[in-house]
């Protein structure tokens, strides 16, 4: 018998998906971010995930999670956790060095939006690090 | 080898139930009943009292702990 998809299992690669689909262009294509494209992109995630997640609930039958799902999702949010702390320290490291040795040269009406910037990027890789790992846990071995 | 082994799919083929059946019995999803089979996954003791019931036999007929195994 085959291993198809868990009704998490589906939920993680639609999270994962919709992820990538939103946050990607933030760092790869935009050079110039803003607060207004920061908000649209909540937004975005918000009704994408809520789409995604309503379709999936639809055509799934059985929903049931178990323990091993929720081993999983501790598993998954201990890898984000850590990925957003190791973040953290390089960063505040980084604004230390720049504060203090280097020369942060930074408008003052930019460095509010230079800030939401970097800790937004953080979150958004220690969500991503987390959904990733969850994907991986329910292919290997616990 | 594994630390815990079981004999859940050899006990299900005899009592024809899917894995389906058996994940309905214990309250599990059935990707977790393929997890346990494939030795990917060792249950709480809880799970692992809930097949052994579910398959009719002692738990220590359907796990067995090797304390050389691996985990």
């Amino acid at each position: 018998m085959g291993t198809s998809l868990s009704y998490r299992e589906k939920t993680l690669y639609a999270s994962l998906a919709a992820e990538l689909v939103v946050y990607g262009p933030y760092f790869f294509l935009h050079q110039q971010n803003s607060v207004n494209k920061v908000a649209g992109m909540i937004f975005a995630i918000i009704v994408l995930e809520i789409i995604l997640q309503l379709a999936i609930a639809a055509f799934t039958r059985n929903r049931v999670t178990d323990e091993r799902d929720r081993l999983i999702e501790l598993r998954g949010y201990r890898a984000g956790y850590l990925t957003l702390a190791s973040f953290m320290v390089i960063g505040l490291g980084m604004l230390w060095f720049h504060a203090t040795v280097g020369h942060l040269q930074l408008e003052n009406r930019m460095v509010g939006l230079h800030f939401l910037s970097v800790f937004f990027g953080m979150l958004v890789l220690a969500d991503i690090t987390k959904t990733a790992t969850q994907i991986v846990a329910y292919r290997r071995a616990l | 080898m594994p630390a815990i082994r079981n004999q859940i799919r050899e006990l299900r083929a005899l009592r024809e139930m899917t894995q389906q059946d058996l994940a309905d019995q214990v309250g599990v999803t059935r990707q977790t009943v393929i997890a346990i089979e494939q030795d990917k996954y060792s249950p709480s003791l809880e799970t692992a009292f809930k097949v052994a019931s579910a398959l009719g036999v002692p738990l220590d007929q359907c796990f067995q702990y090797d304390p050389r195994g691996k985990r």
